[in-house]
């Protein structure tokens, strides 16, 4: 089965003010569909690049990504962003909600950017939001809510077409326990749907809940580690909803 | 801490060279504006006095019917110097491609008070015609050339032998008939039947200030309506009336200028503010109190301020005396710069008034918030809501389209103040096309009592306002792209394209602009309306610029809108997404 992502030889450097900064130097990585991936490692060991390069929110220096067995190092910025509409989840730490929109309205964007109806979009936000615990606070403002709220909206969003992949920067990284908790429980719950999980955490209770973990040193992987066996692959939550 | 705050104060200003540069441009064109109201007048005043001397000017001037009527005037008690009374009749010109109404005043020798100063030529009374300076400029009328009178006997050429000007002569053809001197023979000639000429007396007193006194007295010696009694005084102010509705234009102007200032300068220090969230929070950490953040604020705006205000009143002092030119062709010399220091002050008062009230304004918020908010968060929750960015979540509108008007809109007071500056420089924009619309309805040949400079002046002020709108837009894109830049990470991260990002930056701004500029419309018509009452125009010649110069308006501001944002736009969607959210 074709893996749904993949990357090969991935490198990448920054310039920072004249001083090159290799990020990663080659890393290798092959998600399996349904599975759950956590990327661990040192703080400056590339994972939030990593990611980064595997959405196509940035571009490598060398190497490839694949999703689904199709490059998309290649893909213009226009057709990169078509492409994660669909088939790209992301939750960051600091959850990154637009403050100018409700909480509803953050979580409906992603429907309504790939055609849905306005009606159409808000009632399934209002439904997502629901099943993530905070259908009672659609109308409020992102500074409204408590950072565990914030990051149930920022599921919601990613969760909001049903993506292949769902990548999370550090998702528990600026919450209690006990929110953590919460919205780990989330996550998992999306890939006993059939989502792919891809997590950078610095958690260990995060990690133990993955299939893998892939450790990662100084831009390269150093180490990968299987957990438990992967799931049977099912259709991602709400698939058959989409247009 | 004084010092410290100081500092801090003019490190803003350093950081933020733009928006410091558009503050103080916008600030010294509204100090300008000013200056130059206040000194329009003035500059010519000196100019007039020096004619007045020159003529030695009548304290006071009477025209009665008769000359025994002059004669009584000339004997009350008071009078220091007087003339014979010098009879005048009406003609008609025959040439210079009109037929303008004259005065022939008819002189048997040189007057001794309100004697015409000559300034090319001869002197009256010479043989042939001495023209009002004014008079002669109008019709293209030169020395050496003839002029051609209808008189009862029939046409009449007089040889003009010169030109003069006279402090008791107003601007043709604001004073109309015009006036002309002639030798006393030649008047007999003209207007034989002497029951149609008038007679002057022109009186100077022991003191200059008792001319209302002797002019009161003069005019209760004769029947109401009979005859007419000139102060020195009012022959100065109907000399100078030519800069009135220059001081009226830029009073109007001033106005317009400030309202922009307070909203670009509002937005400019309310942005610093929102930039600086974290430092402001800082600051109140290591201890400065919120009055204290507002204090540094203020003395950015005060110091931007004061040298706005220099720049403003040099310019001004020197540019008044070309918008006086207009008097010179009344006076033996040129006006001259003035340059009164209270005018400084004046124009400084209400600039540097509406620069701390706009940074107080601005930062108002911005002091309010907690101290572990600003550090943590690192940028202002936006505020609450309007009704208006409910009804824009509700209306179906493209999705970048709306977006950028929520984003937009979440700066209320923001989108207001570039509203307010839009509309107010599209107002002025309609005034001037109504103004062309007016002086372009006037008959072909008559000559335009409005003065060449006028218009100049009015087309100078909307290219002032234009440049300064465009710039703060680009500015406020500009700033509103950098405000937003994690935004738009997010945004692409969700699925947004560079181009629909770009579309939804340039698509708010322009939508809010083109409810502006539909709004300066009205706005600009009614300011045209009140401007020409105050100046004195008459109903019958107001003209309102036709309704295809308006649609340019609204059209000329999309244009405009779309030009001046679509830089920052292209800006906003470069910006590759992981950098764009790392951005702080």
């Amino acid at each position: 089965m074709t893996p749904v992502l993949e990357a090969r030889g991935l490198a990448k450097t920054y310039d920072t003010g004249g001083a090159e900064v290799l990020a990663l130097r080659g890393v290798d990585l092959t998600i399996e569909r349904g599975e759950f991936v956590a990327i661990m490692g040192p703080s400056g060991c590339g994972k939030s690049t990593l990611l980064n390069l595997l959405a196509g929110l940035d571009r490598p220096t060398a190497g490839e990504v694949r999703l689904d067995g199709e490059r998309i190092d290649r893909l213009s910025e226009a057709e990169l962003a078509r492409l994660r509409r669909r088939r790209v989840g992301f939750v960051f730490q600091f959850f990154n909600l637009l403050p100018a929109l409700s909480a509803v309205e953050n979580v409906e964007l992603p429907l309504l950017l790939v055609g849905r109806r306005r009606k159409d979009a808000r009632r399934t936000a209002t439904e997502l939001m629901a099943e993530l615990g905070v259908g009672d606070r659609r109308a409020a403002a992102p500074a409204q809510l408590s950072g565990g709220q914030q990051q149930r909206v920022a599921l919601a969003r990613a969760l909001a077409n049903a993506p292949d992949i769902v990548l999370g920067d550090e998702p528990t990284g600026n919450l209690d326990s006990a929110s953590a908790r919460d919205v780990l429980g989330l996550l998992r719950a999306a890939r006993d749907r059939g989502q792919t999980l891809l997590l950078v955490t610095h958690d260990a209770r995060v990690a133990a809940a993955a299939d893998r973990v892939v450790a990662l040193r100084d831009g390269l992987v150093s180490d990968e580690t299987e957990l438990h066996a992967a799931r049977p692959v099912a259709l991602p939550f709400g698939r058959e909803e989409r247009a | 801490m004084t010092t410290t705050l100081v500092k801090l104060a003019f490190a803003g200003i350093r950081s933020r060279l733009l928006a410091s540069g558009l503050t103080i441009l916008l600030a010294s064109a509204a100090a300008a504006t000013i200056v130059l109201a206040l000194e329009v007048g003035q500059t010519a005043r000196d100019p007039w006095q020096r004619t007045f001397d020159a003529a030695n000017g009548a304290h006071v001037l009477t025209t009665v019917p008769s000359e025994a009527d002059a004669r009584s005037i000339a004997s009350l008690p008071g009078v220091a110097q007087r003339d014979e009374p010098v009879p005048s009749a009406l003609a008609r010109v025959a040439s210079g491609g009109g037929a303008e109404r004259l005065r022939l005043a008819g002189l048997r020798s040189p007057a001794r008070v309100n004697a015409p100063v000559r300034t090319e030529g001869a002197a009256p009374p010479a043989q042939g015609v001495v023209l009002e300076r004014s008079f002669a400029d109008a019709l293209g009328l030169r020395v050496g050339s003839e002029l051609r009178l209808a008189a009862p006997g029939g046409r009449i050429a007089l040889p003009i032998v010169g030109t003069a000007v006279s402090p008791a002569q107003a601007r043709y053809p604001r004073s109309n008939p015009g006036l002309a001197w002639v030798p006393r023979r030649t008047l007999e000639r003209v207007e034989p039947d002497r029951s149609n000429w008038a007679w002057t007396e022109a009186i100077r007193l022991t003191t200059a200030a008792a001319a209302p006194a002797f002019a009161a007295r003069a005019g209760a010696s004769f029947p109401p309506g009979a005859g007419d009694v000139q102060t020195w005084e009012n022959q100065r102010a109907e000399a100078l009336r030519d800069s009135q509705p220059i001081a009226i234009i830029l009073t109007t102007y001033t106005i317009v200028l400030l309202i922009v200032v307070f909203a670009v300068v509002a937005i400019l220090v309310g942005a610093r503010a929102s930039a600086q969230y974290r430092e402001i929070g800082l600051l109140k950490a290591v201890g400065l109190t919120p009055r204290q953040v507002t204090v540094v604020f203020a003395l950015e705006a005060a110091a931007l301020g004061v040298i706005s205000v220099m720049i403003g009143f040099a310019a001004g002092a020197l540019l008044a005396p070309r918008l006086a030119q207009p008097s010179a062709e009344t006076l033996l010399s040129s006006p001259t710069t003035a340059a009164n220091p209270w005018h400084l002050l004046v124009a400084g008062i209400p600039v540097l008034l509406v620069l701390l009230v706009s940074a107080r304004s601005a930062t108002r918020r911005s002091t309010r918030f907690s101290v572990l908010q600003a550090i943590q968060s690192g940028a202002p929750s936006p505020a609450p809501r309007s009704r208006l960015a409910r009804a824009i979540a509700g209306a179906p509108l493209p999705i970048p389209l709306a977006l950028g008007l929520k984003d937009l809109l979440a700066s209320r007071q923001r989108a207001l103040r570039l509203g307010g500056a839009i509309a107010v420089t599209g107002a002025a924009v309609v005034f001037a096309l109504s103004m062309k619309a007016s002086l372009d309805a006037q008959p072909v040949g008559e000559v335009s009592d409005v003065s060449e400079e006028l218009p100049v002046l009015v087309y100078t002020l909307d290219a002032v306002l234009l440049v300064i709108t465009t710039t703060t837009l680009v500015a406020i894109a500009l700033l509103s792209v950098r405000e937003r830049i994690r935004d738009y990470g997010i945004l692409k991260t969700v699925g947004l394209t560079p181009r629909e990002i770009g579309s939804g930056l340039v698509g708010a701004h322009t939508a809010v602009a083109l409810v502006a500029a539909l709004l300066s419309i009205p706005i600009g018509i009614v300011l045209f309306r009140a401007v020409f009452a105050i100046a004195g125009g008459s109903s019958e010649d107001l003209v309102i610029a036709p309704w295809w110069a308006l649609t340019l308006v609204p059209i000329g501001t999309l244009l405009l809108v779309a030009a001046a944002t679509a830089l920052p736009g292209r800006l906003a969607t470069r910006i590759p997404a992981a950098d764009a959210l790392r951005y702080e």
